[in-house]
């Protein structure tokens, strides 16, 4: 991967960081990404964050659940795809026919539910690039602290250099920095 | 701030038109005449019914003696078989019931039908007025911010209480005759060792009784009444004088409803629905007409503040808020299948005749189709369609969720209602139809009235703004 040169806005109150992040936007600054120790209400949407189609993700994998607790049963405790070879099982007096469709709800619903939740997780952690064993790269360790960063790309920055740090340094940055994405978790203590 | 923080709304009024009050005084007017026709229809075909009923009957139990065989009886001889089923004595306790059904002989089904319909939309829309009632005291208890814009509209759909309770009244001391067969039962003769005795009905007669029937359920709904006049009093106080104290006073009296309702509607549902089929019971019984109020309630308080922001008002509600109702409904679809699903399901498995009964007689030739189509328009319907994110943000998508929840549970109001009473020449004719059409046009008519009669927003809430800027993220 090449090396991203980013410029980071670093601001100590979630308002100004709010505040800078908006400016930013209207002047058609793309916003890499922000970095926060705390949530800042509405952030997203001043950033321009689309919306995650990860719910299309679960409702395909709560769909595969659902079909395959259905296929499941149906193989197992019914005649419908041609598969008992010796003799029905005949639990608890159900139906061998689709009278029993009920008795397959609690089947049905905790397997929708299984293939959710970690179909949905492994989903999330694919899109996130969080995977185990990879090393965090924090682009300044006190964005875990008490301090907010902003980081823009400066390949994609259309703007002078001096405006946008006048734009930050007027909504309250207390510093601004340049930094390469990669290599920075060997610097992590600067 | 980059978002645009709103600090002050104006005060907006709901005018009731000449115009929409024609319109739903026609759907109530509609719904009279649509009644009249339908019982004339009735009365007229009532000869030929009751005559098949009665060679229905014979067939199935000609050892009895069927004088006056009505449909009602149809139905009774569901329980008289499974009372059968489930107790070695059970044959005495099955003709005791039967000859206490066949004794008062009301031959006259469109009676009955009448009565039933009443009473099945009367309970209906009493859940609505109930369900915005829990609304309003549910957002106090939890001291929620994001619905306060709505509270006017709930207060206003809580007006109906009384006329609920007027129409319930009606119901208990006019026409419970027609509806209840363990009044007759109990008002009527029976000893021990006699055929008329039956067992099962004995051990309820703590509880069906004429003081609980008569007396629970009109204090209970006037003990609601009172809480619905105390909660709205403090907020017309409020709106009067401002500050916390009203608010405060709020929080405690919709905690104190909260309990009151938990046990009171309970025993309502018990009292008013589940003793039509008086043999049967369910412990989840009151849980599952709680999940009807709360979902048809919520949609309701939806439609009406669509209604009111197509009509341009309310334009302080946001997508937002509108979102959140959304969610509700789609969560308690989920709720109300979960809850029809754990009656459903443990009755179906244990097959037990005693329980079952209850299920039998609606999963018959008549029922079942409707038995079927109530779980799809309440459940799967309103889950797929209000799935999406813009489904729930998407005003017309959210009033048609909103229609067939609505009429999903009155077919599930309608499976409660008639198969034990009307049993099994139940159908949805003109009588259905005007009734229900009627008891709408009334409820719509009445709750505009009250929201015109008052602003549309708590002016002086204190989480007012919190609910103006309600944000769910993207």
């Amino acid at each position: 991967m090449l090396d991203k040169k980013l410029i980071l806005g670093v601001f100590d109150d979630g308002d100004k960081l709010l505040s800078a992040v908006t400016k930013l936007r209207q002047k058609g600054v793309e916003i890499m990404d922000c970095f926060t120790p705390y949530p800042v209400h509405n952030l997203d949407r001043a950033m321009g964050i689309k919306r995650t189609n990860l719910t299309v993700g679960a409702f395909l994998c709560g769909l595969t659940g659902f079909l395959s607790g259905l296929l499941l049963q149906f193989y197992m405790m019914t005649n419908h795809l041609n598969t008992f070879k010796s003799w029905p099982m005949i639990i608890g007096g159900k139906p061998q026919n689709y009278g029993m469709v009920p008795s397959m709800v609690p089947v049905t619903f905790e397997l929708t539910i299984l293939f959710t939740a970690f179909g949905i997780g492994i989903l999330f952690f694919y899109r996130a690039k969080m995977i185990h064993g990879k090393i965090a790269q924090v682009l300044d360790l006190r964005q875990t602290d008490d301090l907010l960063l902003v980081a823009i790309e400066q390949d994609h920055l259309h703007m002078d250099r001096s405006e946008l740090d006048g734009i930050l340094k007027s909504n309250g940055a207390i510093e601004i920095r340049e930094r390469n994405l990669e290599g920075t978790s060997n610097a992590k203590n600067s | 701030m980059g978002h645009h923080i709103i600090t002050e709304i104006e005060s907006e009024k709901y005018e009731f038109t000449s115009k929409s009050r024609r319109i739903v005084g026609a759907v109530f007017v509609l719904g009279l005449i649509l009644t009249i026709l339908g019982i004339v229809q009735l009365r007229g075909g009532s000869a030929d019914a009751s005559h098949e009923a009665d060679t229905a009957a014979v067939e199935q139990h000609d050892d009895h003696a069927m004088d006056a065989a009505s449909h009602e009886e149809a139905s009774d001889a569901h329980y008289a078989d499974a009372a059968d089923a489930a107790h070695a004595e059970g044959g005495h306790d099955a003709e005791g019931d039967h000859a206490a059904a066949a004794g008062h002989g009301h031959g006259s089904t469109w009676v009955t039908r009448l009565w039933a319909n009443i009473l099945m939309n009367s309970y209906y829309f009493m859940l609505f007025a109930i369900a915005a009632m829990f609304f309003i005291a549910v957002n106090y208890a939890a001291n929620a911010g994001w619905s306060t814009l709505l509270k006017k509209v709930a207060e206003a759909i809580t007006s109906y209480l009384p006329v609920a309770f007027i129409t319930i009244a009606i119901v208990l001391f006019v026409g419970s005759g027609e509806l209840y067969h363990w009044l007759d039962y109990f008002n009527g003769e029976k000893t021990p060792g006699t055929p008329e005795y039956d067992a099962i009905m004995e051990s309820k007669a703590w509880f069906l009784n004429n003081g609980w029937f008569y007396v629970g359920v009109p204090v209970i709904m006037l003990i609601w009444i009172l809480f619905r006049w105390k909660i709205k009093g403090l907020s017309r106080k409020e709106d009067q004088e401002g500050g916390t104290t009203y608010f405060l006073k709020s929080i405690r009296f919709s905690a104190g409803f909260i309990v009151f309702f938990a046990f009171s509607f309970s025993i309502l549902s018990w009292l008013v629905l589940m003793s039509l089929d008086a043999h049967w019971f369910s412990t989840i019984y009151s849980v599952y007409n709680f999940a009807i109020a709360f979902v048809t309630g919520l949609t309701v308080i939806c439609m009406f503040t669509i209604y009111l922001k197509s009509k341009g008002y309310m334009s302080a509600v946001s997508d937002e808020v509108i979102h959140d109702l959304g969610k509700f409904m789609f969560a308690f679809s989920i709720f109300w299948a979960y809850i029809w699903l754990a009656q459903f399901l443990l009755i179906w498995y244990a097959n037990l005749p005693e329980e079952v009964v209850y299920y039998d007689a609606r999963l018959t030739d008549t029922f079942k189709p409707l038995f079927r189509t109530n779980i799809i328009m309440c459940f799967f319907l309103p889950f797929l369609i209000l799935m999406m994110r813009n489904a729930k943000r998407h005003p017309k998508v959210l009033m048609l969720a909103g229609a067939i929840i609505l009429l999903g549970h009155w077919l599930d109001m309608y499976l409660m209602v008639m198969p034990g009473t009307v049993g099994e020449s139940a159908s949805i004719g003109l009588l259905e139809i005007g009734m229900t059409m009627t008891f709408a046009g009334f409820f719509i008519y009445w709750v505009l009235h009250n929201l015109s009669k008052d602003q549309l927003y708590p002016m002086n809430h204190p989480y007012l703004l919190e609910s103006v800027n309600h944000d769910v993220g993207v």
